[in-house]
């Protein structure tokens, strides 16, 4: 199918200009989002010392003044990494680390979605469907393994990853219906 | 218009605008460009609640490479963005002037802010006498000598000019959703491939 062929003609429904744009710039800010959250998972498996003990912060005079950090700040920093690693089940470094490695390729690809729709390419409906749904569950999957997590986790997480659950939801809904209108027209 | 549409590969917006869009390297680039960036604001804001770096606590190593590099990186595919839209205009688009003023100002403050912090950020690191490896392959001389007062100076320099970037990437992305919002096609210059 040609590049001509394959466009609706004219300008076609205004929703999916809408809901394109809004698919860019989420997905945009969610694939930096994911990312940083596998490097994470990733930095903080790979650096924790072997035994799991965290001895006293090392917090020199010149690197305090250089990050603005007081003495009981710089403590703090190795006190947050201790707590998030002391209450991270076994299971839950990897599981995020694939949510998260997942969830960056399809912020990606919804970003390739969304300018699909605003250029009203034939498939990008369908398509947007598909990859919002898929980003849905990876949400519904990140709140389950957050529940399950324990408290300190789940106050990290949780309200983060209900909130893009229901922002998901509402795009994949938004794409179906918009769809579905179309289609009756 | 179905017919016309199939014929010359040309959508009424397109026609109405008298543009056909950026080229397909500077779509790829200015992409590329958009998500390193929040990619980099994302990271530094959680690598800096890292802990110190000593002999145990090796946490800041992995994100500060990684930051830097993508840093530089972003340096580079400015340069390959402005190459390729010189070289390939596409039309100005149909709005007032007032828009197309602020959007000229508006572009140009966000280059201007893009290498400023790539730069002060990439000084800020060579006067704290940390090196930097290019994606792990390439060790880039450090500029400086290990400063303190230097260090800090660059530091802050790249604190405000990223609060800025960040400032003037929101006009950038509420003129975007604006022209989608309005269905002109001015946004789908940049997102056909």
């Amino acid at each position: 199918m040609s590049s001509a062929t394959n466009h609706m003609a004219g300008a076609g429904p205004a929703w999916q200009s809408w809901l394109g744009i809004v698919a860019v710039v989420l997905g945009v800010l969610l694939s930096a989002g994911h990312g940083t959250e596998w490097m994470k998972q990733r930095v903080i498996l790979n650096a924790t010392p072997a035994d799991g003990r965290f001895p006293a912060a090392e917090c020199p005079e010149d690197e305090l003044i250089e990050e603005g950090l007081s003495v009981a700040e710089c403590e703090q920093l190795v006190s947050n990494v201790r707590s998030f690693v002391v209450s991270a089940p076994a299971w839950f470094p990897g599981l995020q680390s694939l949510l998260a490695a997942v969830g960056t390729v399809l912020a990606l690809v919804s970003v390739g979605v969304g300018a699909a729709l605003v250029d009203r390419r034939r498939w990008a409906p369908a398509a947007a469907i598909a990859v919002f749904a898929a980003l849905t569950l990876i949400d519904a999957a990140g709140f389950v393994a957050a529940v399950n997590a324990g408290p300190i986790l789940r106050d990290v997480y949780l309200w983060n990853v209900l909130l893009w659950f229901f922002v998901h939801l509402m795009m994949t809904l938004g794409a179906a219906a918009g769809r579905a209108s179309t289609a009756g027209a | 218009m179905s017919n016309t549409t199939e014929i010359t590969g040309e959508t009424e917006i397109e026609r109405t605008t008298g543009s056909a869009g950026y080229s397909r390297t500077a779509v790829i680039v200015h992409w590329l460009i958009a998500v390193s960036i929040f990619f980099l604001f994302a990271s530094s804001w959680w690598m800096l609640a890292l802990p110190l770096p000593s002999d145990v606590f090796t946490y800041r190593e992995f994100p500060f490479q990684l930051h830097k590099t993508i840093g530089i990186t972003l340096v580079a595919l400015l340069a390959i963005l402005l190459f390729v839209r010189m070289r390939h205009r596409p039309a100005p688009p149909a709005v007032s002037p007032w828009m197309r003023r602020l959007a000229a100002v508006d572009h140009v403050v966000l280059y201007v802010l893009i290498v400023a912090a790539c730069v002060s950020g990439y000084l800020s690191s060579s006067y704290s006498g940390w090196g930097t490896t290019l994606w792990w392959v390439v060790d880039l001389p450090n500029w400086g000598y290990e400063n303190e007062e230097l260090n800090v100076f660059f530091s802050d320099i790249h604190l405000w000019t990223c609060w800025g970037l960040l400032a003037v990437a929101a006009v950038h992305i509420s003129g975007a959703v604006y022209h989608a919002f309005r269905d002109d096609g001015i946004v789908r210059r940049m997102l056909r491939v």
